[in-house]
């Protein structure tokens, strides 16, 4: 038997990894096409239950158990059922117990470590299907029902998911650990997994459950959040349609304005420089410098900048005060010319009454000799009178200068 | 330097608004303990007060009396918001159903500009409800190509404060509280003048799915 079977489960493993491309064809589209395959290969899966036909004019599909197989394993949202049938899990549980200590009280060992083998293979069934609808609606949360594109679409999702939630906890309800205690007595094995196993999955799937409550119920706030805020600007649009005319009452001046339409105007300018601030010196000089580079790029556009002719008729309208003491020093030179005698700039000075300070007349004296030309100047000669400074040496005081003729 | 009470009495000063995407230092910093107290304290005394809107997620700076001036001011301020509303609503919706997930457009949601135009672009009636609307005065979009007007009310929101270009190169913009400020005034306006809007379009799509 156990050979036969073993052959059989073979056989049906090849039959789903052969035809393995025509399997997820059906998976993915729902039904078969027929006319893509091969009839004998249609029929064999037939045979082997895993495809069926529902109905006789209707196309081939996948049997239950094979899809939920690829979507267990795919982790594939499209699943949305939830398999919650805990009475009759536990039922079976129960069943099971009694077989396995009746077999081990009449010494039927073989016997009794099949049942137990069943009864382990029931326990760990019932906790993963547990778990697996957990980490299913888990899924279907964290991607906040993005598989269903409208808002709408998505509230729909939110409720049958908290139909689901709802329906598991009253499922869970039916674990009733006095009973199962009880019917494992004192036995370790049928302690271990009625007691143990199944407490521990228990308190883990209602903990978990609470969790996806709460997050289903905030999802579903904020979905109608959404929601009835699409509805106020369409309905917003729709009445501006039909009353286009429409404008609200000015709030403003009702006695007690609303918040909303109660904002304060700007009353903040910016402030103004401090230029006695030391410690923004460094940054007004960055700033004043900027500008300098600012207008010597934008000069290159000025028009008035341009070249054009300068008028230069008007140049000779420049008097310099020196003119007067130059023609006296000129007049100087003249007389000793004139003379042939020596005479000192003082002297001078005093004949003709001049009216310049004596030592600005003795500067523009030597600053006129200064100013011959060599040739001439080897015509004069400039004697100076006057005498070392009585502390600090190397300075020489003029208090006169004497032109004479060479 | 400038403290942080200073700095946020600045901005309230100056008619921002402040929440969590505009500014989240502030934000925070209103949102804890005693802080919103010192600053209403400093307001007050500039006749103005603490004002928050969208539960609590939105400061700005009201007045605290009310005398002729300040009800002129917001008498204008009032006209240009109740004018804005259309062409505000409009471009919401534009917005939510032009991206894939039918979502409203909410503080912190970010609209990809590109991704916008290219299924403006492959839509004719979307590209139509553009162009409506970037010729409202709000906007003021003279361009002719689907792309300038795109970008003109872009502009005009980013300045408005509606959305904010949180990098200068790229064309992504992020809603800001003040989105959340604009359905709070549709929502006052619909119960203070008993319009009921949100029946109006419910009723509006049953007949919409009858025919």
């Amino acid at each position: 038997m156990n050979q036969h079977l073993h052959k059989a489960g073979v056989k049906f493993l090849n039959a789903l990894s052969r035809h393995s491309e025509l399997i997820m064809q059906v998976y993915l589209s729902g039904s078969l096409d027929e006319r893509k395959y091969n009839s004998k290969i249609i029929e064999n899966l037939t045979q082997l239950g895993i495809l069926w036909r529902p109905e006789s004019d209707t196309q081939l599909r996948l049997k239950h158990a094979v899809r939920s197989l690829l979507e267990g394993s795919l982790h594939d949202e499209r699943n949305r059922q939830i398999d919650a049938n805990v009475g009759s899990a536990l039922a079976s549980l129960k069943t099971l117990a009694q077989h396995y200590k009746e077999a081990l009280h009449h010494g039927r060992f073989a016997e009794s470590e099949a049942h137990l083998g069943d009864l382990t293979e029931h326990v760990y069934a019932l906790t993963e299907s547990l778990a697996n609808s957990v980490r299913m609606l888990f899924s279907r949360i964290n991607n906040e029902f993005g598989y269903v594109a409208s808002i709408d679409a998505k509230i729909r999702e939110n409720e049958l998911a908290q139909a689901q939630v709802s329906e598991l906890l009253t499922q869970l309800e039916m674990f009733r650990f006095d009973e199962l205690s009880e019917q494992a007595g004192s036995n370790r094995e049928l302690r271990h997994l009625l007691v143990v196993t199944l407490q521990h999955s228990f308190s883990k799937v209602t903990q978990e459950l609470s969790i996806v409550q709460a997050r289903l119920l905030e999802l579903i706030g904020r979905f109608r959040e959404f929601r009835g805020r699409t509805q106020l600007l369409k309905g917003f649009l729709l009445h501006m349609e039909q009353k286009p005319d429409f404008t609200p009452t000015n709030y403003s001046q009702l006695s007690n304005v609303p918040m909303l339409f109660n904002q304060a105007a700007s009353i903040l300018k910016p402030a103004a420089v401090d230029v006695h601030r030391i410690e923004h010196e460094q940054d007004l000089q960055q700033l004043v410098g900027a500008i300098k580079a600012y207008d010597r790029t934008k000069s290159r556009q000025h028009i008035e900048r341009a070249t054009h002719n300068i008028q230069v008729e008007v140049q000779s309208d420049a008097h310099f005060d020196e003119n007067k003491l130059k023609l006296a020093v000129e007049a100087y030179f003249c007389q000793v010319i004139d003379s042939g005698e020596r005479l000192t700039a003082l002297d001078y000075h005093q004949q003709h009454e001049l009216e310049f300070d004596p030592e600005v007349w003795i500067y523009q004296v030597v600053g006129g000799y200064q100013g011959l030309t060599l040739e001439e100047q080897s015509y004069f000669t400039l004697d100076l009178d006057g005498a070392n400074h009585p502390i600090y040496d190397g300075n020489y005081i003029i208090q006169d200068v004497e032109l004479g003729l060479r | 330097m400038i403290t942080e009470q200073g700095r946020i009495l600045e901005l309230l000063l100056s008619g921002a608004f402040i929440c969590q995407i505009s500014d989240e230092d502030a934000w925070r910093y209103l949102k804890t303990g005693s802080n919103g107290d010192k600053i209403e304290s400093q307001l007050n005394v500039l006749n103005r007060t603490l004002a928050s809107v969208a539960d609590g997620d939105v400061f700005f700076a009201a007045y605290q009396s009310l005398n002729d001036n300040e009800r002129k001011q917001l008498g204008s301020q009032f006209q240009e918001v109740s004018s804005n509303l259309v062409p505000l609503v409009e471009w919401l919706l534009l917005v939510q159903q032009a991206n894939s997930a039918d979502m409203p457009v909410t503080q912190g949601a970010a609209i990809r500009l590109n991704e916008l135009q290219t299924t403006i672009e492959d839509t004719p009636a979307f590209a139509e409800q553009l162009e409506k609307i970037s010729r409202y005065r709000l906007f003021g979009s003279t361009s002719t190509q689907l792309d300038g007007q795109l970008k003109q009310v872009f502009k005009r929101l980013t300045e408005l404060g509606y959305v904010l270009k949180p990098n200068a190169e790229k064309q992504i913009f992020i809603a800001t509280g003040k989105i959340e400020y604009l359905y709070d005034v549709l929502k006052f306006i619909d119960e203070t003048e008993a319009l009921s809007l949100t029946e109006q379009a419910e009723n509006a799509a049953q007949q919409g799915s009858l025919l």
